[in-house]
């Protein structure tokens, strides 16, 4: 890709050369002519022929110089501009444009290559599609129009033919031997130049299509390691739990077996012995509690861990509905939402499990949920139109494991069908009194 | 340390102003004029730039500052090829006289700078100053790109001694075609078949008659011929019917020189130059002479074809405003042409110039005593007279319109089927050259 930089750089170069080389021509050419002619005393005859009187010998010299170097100077400079200020860009390149006109008429329209290099030389610079397209159109345009024959109807000049004309035939084909030789150059350049641009850019967009399959399979790769990974994860989280459940609760429980055993033993020898051994086991069962406090905090459900409370039920409740076909509307009442990490976990189960158990076991279609403060009391109720619960038919597990964790922090469950009054449906009032910020959890 | 350095920096400052005042371009500004030497019209005239000094002078000193400069010494001949070399290293004067036969190229490659705004102006020359042939001969496309300086027109000159001795009274100034062809007719049947012969007319041409036919060979825009019209067809014809009274002898202009010709066309200025003594005597002293305005043709009158030398103001002048005004100083201004048309031999633009009764007698002093040419009948002359249209391509086709009347009038061909399509080339010719 360099090496191809390097070519077109070269390229560019040389056909700014021959730019320079065709300007001194034509400049030159007229002037010296003008002033042969004068000093040849033949000045009445070439103002007969020429219809105007033209521009001084060295007009179109200096003009056309002096033009030449800002439009090199663009053209060559443009290597320094900043990328990062499009409209300072495409004001310099409309000003390389318009120096290409300029110097065309500068020249008395008897060259128009100008616009010709300047749009290599743009179509190299410009990447974007459009803005090449633009610039192409601009500058096609501009060469057609910058023809001799168009351009002299508008700008009225003399043409170079009644200069050459002073010159003998041999003189005369030996100047257009060298003009035709500078102009042909200078398009073969042109040509070879945009060929070797538009092919290099197909072996780049070739070299972008593999790069891009690379990618993709590198990316089924990376999925397949992941899921790999992830379940390894599951399995390690396995064997923690395990681990977490033999450390924990194993050996919590072997402490209180093995001490509450030994209370039996001495009740009725060493009451008091018993006793002893009695708060040990009510000590151990509390650090244990403790203990799987700890773990349930690390194995906290993912959706609390994330984000906010109040947008994970939030949350919760609009997965529900989207997973059944239940309706529910869920209200907030309680304000700022700060609980501690074990009464959030409860409250979210609460959430879940009620309204699982509404759609398993009461098939309801609608639920309301809603969520209250009562004082220092938080209510939540959860209330359906589903068939509500048989008489007499024991509390299930869930519902039980629900009241465990309500009144582990001092909470309360009720539920029952709704009142008669109210049609059928099953109503769930779950009571917490949340904890100061700063009170110790038991 | 600090005081070295201001001591430096000082004297560089003092230094520079110096060069600067040295260097800029001092005094006020200079215009260039560019004017040939001697008459335009090939007389003798032995102080040419006597009235431009003059007129230069006046100018000066109601511009102060500006100063007029002008290459002296170019001879009328050269003068076209110098204005051009000039015009094409763009070094031309600000202001140049600009001979007849050089206006259309002139104006068409746009060296002149159009004088309508000046005219039209409340404190430009007006129009009506001017005899309308003399301005027409400054106008291009509708454009008045310069002001006549001096004119002079086609006359011509009667040989009275000739005539006398063939008992023919003098013609007036407003006789016609049939009146020259009588006077043609009576000399050539009195000839004797011997040498030492006498004829009619030397030196008139078909594009002389049809001028005082009411015709012009081109139209005024300078893209059409009209050389198989009738009135320039009349006029060949009659030129013919001349020449056919000499029993083909080709007159010369040694005839006329020696007394042999009764009549030969001039230009007036050669009247003015040769009519006053001394020159009288180097030239034609071997009769009595005189001059008369051109005969009139049937379709028209005894118009004759003007010359006017011009002068106009480069249309790249840097002090076009001065340019103007040095312009209008030399040909609008009473007092330079008053002055020209003493010294000249030519005929002022300007009507209340050459109308001026008080130098027309100082002018008719010198002449000879009964000349039947007087102050009238210049007027007159100046009024009736033609400025042919001016334009670069001219030259060559009327070269090419002469050659077709040659030819035709060489071959058995009749002028009616010859002049038609010798026309249609010319027209071709003149659309491709516009």
């Amino acid at each position: 890709m360099m090496k191809q930089d390097h070519t077109l750089r070269t390229l560019r170069g040389l056909m700014l050369a021959i730019n320079l080389a065709l300007v001194l021509y034509y400049s030159l050419l007229r002037g010296v002519t003008m002033l042969r002619i004068t000093y040849g005393f033949t000045a009445r005859d070439f103002l007969t022929q020429a219809g105007l009187v033209p521009a001084p010998p060295w007009q179109m010299t200096l003009l056309s110089l002096g033009l030449f170097v800002p439009l090199a100077a663009l053209i060559l400079g443009k290597a320094h501009l900043p990328p990062d200020r499009p409209a300072l860009r495409a004001a310099l390149f409309g000003a390389e444009i318009l120096l290409a006109t300029l110097e065309t008429a500068s020249l008395d329209f008897y060259y128009r290559g100008f616009f010709l290099m300047v749009l290599a030389d743009l179509v190299y610079t410009v990447q974007d599609r459009r803005g090449r397209a633009g610039i192409i159109a601009v500058l096609t345009g501009l060469y057609a129009l910058a023809d001799y024959n168009i351009a002299a109807t508008l700008f009225p000049s003399v043409p170079l033919q009644v200069y050459l004309s002073y010159y003998t035939e041999a003189i005369r084909s030996w100047f257009s031997g060298v003009e035709s030789l500078l102009t042909s150059l200078h398009v073969l350049l042109f040509v070879v130049f945009l060929v070797l641009l538009f092919l290099g850019q197909k072996e780049e967009n070739t070299r972008v299509h593999q790069l891009n399959e690379q990618l993709q399979e590198s990316y089924r790769q990376l999925q397949d390691y992941a899921d790999k990974t992830e379940h390894m994860a599951e399995l390690r989280e396995r064997n923690r739990l395990a681990r977490e459940i033999h450390d924990t609760l194993g050996h919590t429980l072997t402490g209180i077996i093995m001490t509450t055993d030994a209370s039996l033993v001495l009740m009725d020898t060493a009451p008091q012995q018993a006793k002893q051994q009695l708060q040990l086991a009510n000590q151990t069962a509390r650090e244990g509690l403790n203990d799987v406090r700890r773990s349930i905090n690390a194995l906290r459900p993912d959706a609390l861990e994330h984000r906010k409370f109040a947008e994970a039920l939030e949350d919760t409740v609009e997965k529900f509905c989207l997973t059944t076909a239940a309706k529910v509307d869920y209200a907030q009442y309680c304000g700022e939402m700060d609980f501690a990490p074990d009464e959030e976990e409860a409250i979210y189960r609460v959430l879940q499990e009620s309204l699982t158990n509404a759609v398993r076991h009461g098939k309801a279609r609608h639920i309301q949920v809603r969520l209250d403060r009562a004082g220092e009391e938080l209510v939540i109720m959860v209330k359906d139109d589903g068939v509500g619960m048989a008489p007499g038919q024991p509390e299930g597990f869930g519902l039980r494991h629900m009241r465990e964790r309500l009144e582990l922090l001092h909470g309360s469950l009720e539920y029952g069908n709704r009142p008669a009054g109210e049609g059928p449906g099953f109503i769930l009032t779950a009571r917490l009194r949340p904890r100061q910020k700063g009170e110790e959890s038991i | 340390m600090r005081r070295r350095t201001a001591a430096v920096l000082g004297s560089a400052v003092v230094l520079a102003a110096a060069a600067a005042c040295m260097l800029w371009p001092r005094g006020g500004i200079v215009l260039h004029l560019g004017v040939f030497a001697g008459s335009y019209w090939g007389t003798p005239n032995g102080s040419s730039y006597q009235v431009l000094d003059d007129a230069i002078a006046q100018f000066e000193a109601d511009h102060p500052g500006v100063t007029v400069t002008y290459e002296s010494g170019i001879p009328v001949d050269e003068y076209s090829e110098w204005l051009a070399g000039h015009l094409l290293v763009g070094e031309e004067p600000d202001v140049f006289f600009v001979l007849p036969e050089d206006f259309g190229l002139l104006a068409e490659t746009g060296a002149l700078a159009p004088l309508d705004s000046m005219l039209d102006s409340a404190d430009g020359p007006e129009r009506s100053l001017y005899y309308d042939a003399c301005l027409q001969a400054g106008q291009y496309d509708g454009r008045q790109l310069a002001l006549p300086y001096e004119s002079a027109a086609t006359v011509m000159f009667v040989n009275r001694t000739l005539l006398e001795a063939y008992d023919i009274p003098m013609p007036k100034n407003d006789w016609t075609w049939q009146d020259l062809y009588n006077i043609c007719q009576t000399i050539a049947d009195a000839q004797p078949d011997i040498a030492d012969r006498d004829y009619g007319i030397y030196g008139y041409t078909w594009q002389n008659a049809l001028y005082a036919n009411g015709g012009m060979l081109f139209s005024a825009d300078g893209r059409q011929c009209n050389l198989s019209d009738a009135r320039t067809m009349a006029a060949i014809q009659f030129t013919q019917q001349l020449n056919s009274l000499n029993h083909g002898y080709t007159v010369t202009a040694q005839d006329f020189d020696t007394g042999h010709v009764a009549f030969r066309p001039f230009l007036f200025s050669e009247y003015r130059a040769y009519q006053p003594y001394p020159w009288r005597v180097k030239k034609y002293s071997s009769f009595v002479w005189d001059c008369l305005r051109m005969p009139a043709g049937p379709d028209g009158s005894n118009t004759s074809e003007l010359h006017t030398v011009q002068v106009g103001v480069s249309a790249r002048s840097r002090h076009a405003e001065l340019a103007r005004e040095l312009l209008c100083t030399l040909c609008a201004d009473t007092t330079t042409q008053s002055a020209l048309f003493l010294q000249s031999q030519g005929i002022s633009p300007l009507r209340s110039v050459t109308e001026n009764t008080d130098l027309l007698n100082r002018i008719f002093a010198e002449t000879q005593g009964s000349s039947t040419f007087n102050s009238a009948a210049i007027g007159e002359i100046m009024y009736t007279a033609a400025a042919v249209p001016q334009f670069a391509a001219r030259e060559q086709a009327t070269a090419m319109a002469e050659t077709a009347v040659n030819n035709a009038l060489l071959s058995s061909a009749s002028l009616a089927t010859a002049l038609p399509t010798a026309q249609r080339e010319i027209d071709l010719y003149l659309q491709n050259a516009g």
